[in-house]
């Protein structure tokens, strides 16, 4: 795709939603090298795709699929998404970003709460915190609303649960 | 922690800065080759059958033009044999542009990825059980060919047929190899993709869980 106009368009679409990209990076990759290559491949996907979209769909709906399909179900490298993650890095570890102490707290909570999920409730969750409806959810991941509705719920239960957990410090050694 | 206060943290996270904020970055950006293994795969694909074809013309021409024609038949078993390779890269390529549809819902294109995947394996693995029966055909044909005159002449008499020239032995060591192959692959192709298959089936079954 050699047109400028169509690759400034391209560039403007990447850069409003690039924290929507980053997000996705965040929730599925523990290392910064993971996160930039994921994002890499995001992109590069998208580019690919981009000539193809004629609006049918919403463009978030077109920019999540894409996103979680990349992140989720490409076939990439496992060696660094199963390796064990060690607990120190877990907390937030966004770097060159300082956030205050109490957020950051909220952060590690946040973090270490949704990384216990599997990919996913991962997905879901993210689609839930983005505020997408259902409807939206079905025409991303190609779920009876329904189903996701209960699977929401069973999230919910989860998350409670993990966070409990966390907060009078079962399973910690 | 409710998921609906989980809300208020994940709205107010930032995009750390040096992510893309500049145009140009996202323009070298686009000018990269995706690292996916899909992509790698159908590049390297390409690469094996430009180097096949590379390595085999030189070889080819030499056996048609040179020796007075005398040879000419091994250059078109070459021609065979690179017809072979070709049909396998093309459908292999073919297998890997289906692979994926990252447009598509994730449920389908996980279905899809799980079947395509599926008929790859299948492919790879009677491809690579097939080179042996065929590799033995081509070279019990070739001496067979080749000494079919001289079995007939006072050599043949005095021992009709030398050991080598048992059909019976042939297709008796045929048989375990193939075999053996057949476990090798399957073996092999397990360990290469084995482990991404069930992945993705475990993804599927928890999608459709309710």
């Amino acid at each position: 795709m050699q047109d400028p106009a169509i690759q400034e368009t391209f560039i403007r679409l990447v850069s409003e939603h690039r924290g929507m990209l980053y997000k996705v990076c965040r929730l599925y990759c523990f290392t910064d090298p993971d996160r930039q290559d994921l994002f890499q491949e995001i992109v590069l996907q998208l580019w690919r795709s981009y000539p193809a979209f004629r609006g049918e769909a919403r463009i978030s709906t077109w920019l999540y699929r894409i996103a979680l399909n990349t992140a989720i179900s490409g076939l990439r490298k496992q060696k660094r998404l199963i390796t064990s993650v060690d607990p120190e890095s877990l907390p937030t570890e966004l770097q060159d970003i300082q956030y205050p102490p109490e957020k950051e707290e909220q952060l590690r909570q946040l973090y270490t709460a949704i990384d216990r999920l599997s990919e996913v409730e991962k997905a879901l969750t993210m689609l839930y915190l983005e505020e997408r409806s259902y409807q939206e959810m079905e025409e991303i991941l190609g779920i009876s609303q329904n189903n996701l509705r209960v699977k929401m719920n069973r999230i919910r239960d989860k998350l409670r649960k993990i966070t409990q957990s966390e907060a009078y410090g079962i399973g910690k050694s | 922690m409710e998921l609906e206060s989980l809300k208020y943290i994940w709205h107010s996270l930032e995009v750390p800065p040096n992510l893309l904020r500049d145009r140009q970055s996202l323009v070298v950006l686009l000018q990269k080759k995706s690292q996916a293994p899909v992509a790698r795969m159908r590049r390297n694909l390409i690469w094996e059958a430009v180097l096949l074809l590379t390595a085999y013309t030189p070889a080819i021409l030499c056996f048609l033009f040179g020796f007075e024609g005398r040879l000419a038949a091994i250059s078109w078993l070459f021609i065979i044999v690179l017809a072979f390779f070709f049909a396998y890269y093309f459908l292999k390529y073919r297998l890997l542009r289906k692979m994926q549809c990252p447009t598509c819902q994730l449920r389908s294109n996980l279905v899809r990825q799980v079947e395509t995947l599926k008929r790859y394996t299948r492919f790879y693995l009677l491809a690579g059980t097939a080179m042996i029966p065929l590799t033995y055909a081509l070279a019990w044909f070739i001496i067979r060919w080749k000494f079919s005159s001289a079995f007939s002449t006072l050599f043949q008499r005095l021992h009709p047929t030398p050991w080598w020239g048992s059909s019976g032995l042939w297709l008796v060591l045929l048989i375990p190899l193939t075999v053996g192959m057949y476990f090798l692959n399957a073996a092999y192709i397990n360990k290469l993709y084995g482990r991404h298959i069930k992945k993705l089936q475990e993804l599927l079954r928890e999608l459709d869980s309710e």
